[in-house]
């Protein structure tokens, strides 16, 4: 049970990295992106494409791949905040359901349904523990993982970009009337998530299944552990993620509960929404 | 005037009637297959590969004079799509026959069907249990469940391993076809699989987990029934987690050019039974034919395009051998009788046959892809063969 734990670290690194990124979106954005991972997943697969077919090398194609990553991310912001400025975060959100479903497309358009020749950024084993190797991979995104957390908290505590996009998170109408430049900084967020996980996906992609569907639908388990945040904490967020992991790598070791692991997401998700809406009154709730 | 309408309507209907029962003198022969063109997984190179067969056929005067019109038609993957497919060309159309029809899911929702229209498919690229399992569907192909036999048999037997575990990613009612391919194994050698985990899942994003646990339990090989961006994934899997001595017995699913190019640390080698004459052999005499015909007409050269190129070509040697009239009635019973036709890029001769179901082409070309290669290469010089019993 151990040993899996430490090897669904790994993957407890690459959901801890992108629900930071949810939660960031989601406070300071109003948005629940659902095309978080797909928008790595495009990056991914255009730096992959230029290293094969163009011949860049595969440091250089990973760079183009992240800003990628960022440019379309920026996009997608300047498109919300341009045209669904004032709506709700349900109907913001909505907009990268499709987002989501035209990347996917896109990719298998582009680049068909075959799996990439990743070149690993990253390959092998770090160190062991407990019997277990760790792997690069593994050490590079739970760091990742923390080292983003941390940076967002310093940024939105310690500075006046940060103390800005609090504002604006909060009451956006009257940050703008003082005078906050509320686009910019949306679409400057939107931009940072798109590069933080489209770096992310870029290490993780070569070490694991990387068709365009696996990669898009990671943002299910990020979403499980960004939800025990509450969408709002980016310390749980973290914790979320590396806990979802480690569960979902220690269950695939005993052949009777292996069944329930890729059902674990949707179960810490209905779970976590039980349990905040506990104290919820019928009429209140709905 | 009703019950001149009413007669009118009768001599119509039996008009009709008279008329669907497939292809008559004169006109085209019309051929149809059911195919994965877009979803998911596709694989159109089947289909494509038996069209080049028939288009030069037809461009060489077609069969008795007559042309024959090649429709594939897509199921999108989808068992809606899949049924509607297969009426369409088989009723819409009248075919004779269905030839190198390659699909994930075609024969389970199309094979009663098939018996009730009469109609048989000489399937190019069988990958459900239900393409072995039919009297109407006979596959040219090894099918993943012999091959899954012949890996293992490879495993065991030539490269002397023992401790063989394996990781099967199942899905839909696939388990007990799998696990009859591992008890035949088993019946053959007295050997016994270390362990059996049937709840790898499919497209999962990381299997280190399965790695971790499958090194812990002292396997020294794996086989796996892997699609290939999950074999890749368990590949690297196995590669970050340092293990560099295990051997991969894999299925001609992960045979080709891409899955070569993608990985670069294959343990201590990956190992295929591949279904065909391997197609990476690209000096060899046995794919000759095939392979000017592929390149002349653009369509990859893969196992999926090696299977439908077959099936088109039996059928056509079929074809030619009829006398009289050439309609779906006589072209079954030709199939039925057909003699076996043995072609150098398989191991067993084809016949359809009166079988209950057809499960027949037992025999796969061992190959091997090494670390730091990336190139597939052959790894015997002859057939491998299930034993007959």
């Amino acid at each position: 049970m151990l040993q899996g734990a430490l090897a669904g670290l790994a993957a407890g690194g690459l959901y801890a990295v992108l629900a930071v990124c949810l939660t960031l979106m989601s406070r300071l954005v109003r948005v629940v992106n659902f095309a978080q991972a797909a928008i790595g997943m495009a990056g991914t697969y255009v730096a992959v494409f230029l290293a094969v077919h163009i011949g860049l090398p595969v440091w250089l194609a990973t760079v183009v791949g992240i800003l990628l990553g960022g440019v379309l991310s920026a996009l997608l912001g300047w498109v919300v905040s341009t045209w669904l400025a004032e709506a709700d975060t349900g109907t913001r959100s909505a907009v990268t359901v499709a987002v989501l479903l035209l990347l996917i497309s896109l990719s298998f358009i582009l680049f068909g349904n075959k799996p990439q020749p990743f070149h690993p950024v990253l390959a092998g084993p770090a160190f062991e523990l407990g019997g277990v190797v760790i792997s690069q991979v593994t050490v590079v995104t739970v760091a990742l993982a923390v080292l983003v957390a941390l940076a967002c908290r310093t940024v939105l505590t310690r500075t006046p970009v940060g103390i800005q996009l609090r504002a604006l998170s909060e009451r956006p109408t009257t940050a703008e009337l003082l005078g906050i430049p509320a686009k910019r900084l949306s679409v400057a967020v939107w931009a940072g998530t798109g590069v933080v996980s489209t770096l992310a996906v870029s290490i993780v992609a070569p070490s694991q299944s990387n068709d365009a569907t696996s990669l898009a639908m990671l943002v299910v388990p990020a979403a499980a552990a960004a939800l025990l945040g509450g969408f709002r904490r980016l310390d749980l967020a973290v914790v979320g993620g590396l806990v979802l992991g480690m569960a979902q790598g220690a269950v695939a070791q005993s052949d009777s509960l292996s069944v329930i692991r890729y059902f674990l997401p949707f179960g810490v998700i209905v779970a976590l929404l039980l349990w905040t809406q506990r104290k919820e009154v019928w009429d209140a709730a709905r | 005037m009703s019950r001149g309408l009413a007669l009118a309507a009768a001599v119509l209907l039996a008009a009709g009637g008279c008329a669907g029962s497939g292809g008559g003198t004169g006109g085209p022969i019309v051929v149809g297959s059911v195919n994965a063109l877009s979803g998911s997984a596709t694989f159109p190179e089947a289909s494509q590969a038996a069209k080049a067969v028939f288009d030069a056929a037809n461009a060489s005067g077609g069969v008795n004079g007559r042309q024959i019109e090649y429709k594939a038609i897509d199921d999108k993957g989808d068992p809606a799509a899949a049924a509607a497919a297969a009426r369409e060309v088989v009723s819409g159309d009248d075919a004779v026959a269905l030839v190198g029809s390659s699909s994930l899911i075609e024969c389970e929702i199309n094979a009663k069907y098939y018996e009730q229209q009469k109609i048989l498919s000489v399937q190019g690229i069988g990958v459900d249990p239900a393409c072995f399992n039919s009297p109407n569907i006979a596959p040219v192909n090894v099918g993943p469940f012999h091959d899954m036999t012949l890996t293992l048999l490879y495993g065991s037997e030539v490269l002397k391993l023992n401790d063989i575990c394996a990781l099967l990613e199942i899905a839909g009612n696939t388990l007990p076809s799998y696990q009859a391919a591992i008890d035949e194994w088993s019946k053959i050698t007295g050997k016994k699989l270390k362990y059996v985990d049937a709840t790898v899942p499919y497209g999962g994003s990381d299997y280190t987990s399965y790695i971790v646990k499958a090194r812990a339990a002292g396997c020294k090989a794996i086989t796996v029934n892997p699609v290939e961006p999950d074999s890749i994934g368990q590949l690297k899997a196995a590669q970050a987690q340092g293990w560099n001595d295990v051997t991969w017995l894999l299925l001609t699913s992960v045979y080709s050019e891409n899955f070569a190019k993608a990985i670069s640390n294959a343990g201590a080698g990956v190992y295929v039974p591949a279904e065909f004459y391997p197609f990476t052999d690209a000096a060899s005499p046995q794919t000759k034919d095939w392979r000017e015909l592929m390149t002349k007409n653009k369509i990859p050269l893969t196992s999926f395009s090696q299977g439908g190129y077959l099936a088109a070509k039996y059928f056509l040697d079929v074809l030619k051998g009829m006398k009289g009239d050439i309609t779906r009635e006589t072209v079954t019973k030709a199939l039925r009788e057909m003699k076996p036709i043995t072609d150098p890029m398989v191991g067993t001769p084809y016949a359809f046959g009166n079988g209950r179901t057809h499960h027949d082409n037992t025999a796969g070309w061992p190959i091997k892809l090494a670390s730091g290669t990336n190139r597939w290469a052959l790894a015997a010089d002859d057939w491998l063969r299930i034993p007959k019993k």
